[in-house]
């Protein structure tokens, strides 16, 4: 009669075959919007999916979960993808998630990638322009929203730490389709202000929700400013562009306060710790001033001052012998220059001096001499003209002209008898 | 209230002072003037901080207007 009964496993084993049987099961699409969400230490994620009406229990197992470049977070919409099956041990059915997106945000995510590596490409993201954030700031700016945790933990976290500082808000809205504008708005303000050092945030939120500090034209602002910026935009795992163009990021508000202010106890500890120093330091001066007091009071020269005369009358001794020295020398050195230049050659013997250049002028005229044409004429040589004109061809002349021949002391008028070449032949 | 010595100027003031007197160089007459100076400013740093009163938070609106500004801890 108990036949008929079935144990809870063998329903369960049942329902479990029934449900993975099924083709429709095996690959499902579904959106909802995350809850419960846990991240196990084990890496795999446990939450549910659900929607108005309906709710799913999730599991993802660490080796997709892993895959995710974003941290699931309370009431984020997403598309889901994974199959159906049965846990019997929990009595439910659930979705075993094999990838997970965020739903809405992908065009935003292009969009968000892009402008960062432009941003990148341009430098602006560089080290080399992260201006230092003051160790000790007096002035501190806050540009996030009037209400919420941001604002609250921001101011606690300074007062708490550091007393001193004085903190200014300038109230934006950082949620919705015109917060970038109001943000740069503030942000451009706050930088009039002289503040040591401005922190500009917002608490968690989804992606959509910080999109407003993905803006261009908010991180070419910040870029420029002169006032350092901690940028301080929702939780530690959220990164929005500011985050990278802001001279310091902070994980969450609570930590940009942290990091702007340091905390009182260690300022004034490290004021004692100058003031410990700077005893010392004049203590030390003092012993080593009375040490070298001592040290000269017993010196030899003071307990035994003739000495120190006994020196200086050896030295002087010393400086007058050297002197006497050198003037003897100098005198033995002018005697000797004076001796070379009596007994120089040329000094001796001036005419030579005068026959050098009488040779060289003989020379020159002689050369001269031979180069002049007459003296070749001196030599039987004769020049022939014809019409003033040197002839130097027989081309030059034909028979019966009348040619003129210079000899060295005269001239002879004549005529042309005959002209041939050199062979005898007659032109 | 603007052109008063920065805290953060004045405690590099005394860094400064106290490595000069450190490295032992300068005459006792300098040590001392210099330690008298630093004495001061190690007082001044000293009473400004413990002397802060509690600070109201500021909220400067967009006509520059500047208001308190009180959060409920």
């Amino acid at each position: 009669m108990n036949d008929k009964y079935l144990t809870v496993t063998a329903l369960t084993r049942y329902l479990k075959y029934k449900i993975e049987s099924d083709s429709n099961l095996r690959t499902v699409y579904l959106k909802g919007e995350i809850s419960n969400f846990k991240a196990h230490s084990t890496g795999h994620f446990y939450f549910s999916i659900k929607d108005e009406n309906s709710i799913i229990k999730a599991i993802m197992f660490k080796s997709n979960a892993s895959k995710l470049n974003f941290i699931p977070t309370e009431g984020m919409k997403v598309l889901v993808t994974g199959s159906i099956s049965v846990y019997p041990q929990g009595g439910t059915y659930q979705i075993y998630v094999e990838d997970l997106i965020e739903d809405g945000v992908g065009n935003l995510y292009i969009a968000f990638e892009k402008l960062k590596e432009k941003l990148s490409k341009e430098g602006l993201f560089d080290k080399k322009y992260k201006k230092q954030i003051p160790k000790i700031p007096e002035k501190i700016g806050i540009v996030t929203a009037p209400t919420g945790a941001a604002v609250k933990d921001i101011i606690s976290t300074i007062r708490r730490r550091f007393p001193y500082a004085e903190t200014y808000l300038f109230p934006a809205l950082v949620q919705g389709e015109n917060a970038h504008l109001d943000i740069i708005k503030k942000v451009s303000q706050a930088e009039s202000y002289n503040l040591d050092v401005l922190i500009v945030g917002r608490g968690g939120g989804s992606f959509e929700d910080m999109n407003c500090f993905n803006n261009e034209e908010l991180a070419r602002l910040i870029f420029s400013l002169n006032t350092p910026v901690i940028s301080a935009v929702g939780h530690e795992i959220d990164y929005t562009i500011i985050d990278f163009v802001a001279d310091l990021r902070a994980p969450t508000p609570t930590g940009a306060a942290e990091m702007a202010v340091p905390n009182v106890a260690d300022v004034i500890a490290g004021i004692n710790q100058y003031k410990i120093r700077l005893q010392e330091s004049i203590k030390k001066k003092v012993k080593m001033n009375s040490l070298k007091l001592d040290a000269l009071k017993n010196s030899f020269v003071i307990k035994n001052p003739m000495l120190m005369y006994n020196v200086k009358t050896q030295n002087l001794d010393n400086l007058i012998e050297n002197l006497n020295k050198a003037m003897l020398n100098k005198i033995d050195k002018t005697k000797l220059r004076l001796n070379e230049i009596k007994n120089n050659y040329v000094l001796k013997n001036p005419d030579l001096l005068y026959k050098k250049h009488i040779d060289k002028l003989n020379n020159i005229i002689e050369k001269l001499e031979l180069l002049n044409p007459i003296s070749m004429l001196k030599k039987g040589y004769s020049l022939t003209y014809i019409n003033d004109k040197v002839i130097s061809s027989i081309s030059d002349v034909k028979e019966n002209d009348e040619i003129n021949v210079r000899l060295s002391d005269g001239y002879i008028n004549a005529k042309v008898e005959k002209v041939g070449d050199l062979d005898g032949k007659k032109d | 209230m603007e052109k008063k010595i920065k805290f953060e100027e004045k405690m590099k003031n005394l860094e400064s002072i106290i490595n000069d007197l450190e490295n032992g160089e300068i005459d006792l007459d300098e040590s001392i003037d210099k330690y008298t100076k630093a004495m001061a400013l190690v007082k001044e740093c000293d009473s400004e901080l413990k002397s802060v009163e509690e600070q109201v938070s500021k909220l400067v609106t967009e006509s520059g207007e500047i208001k308190d500004f009180e959060i409920d801890e």
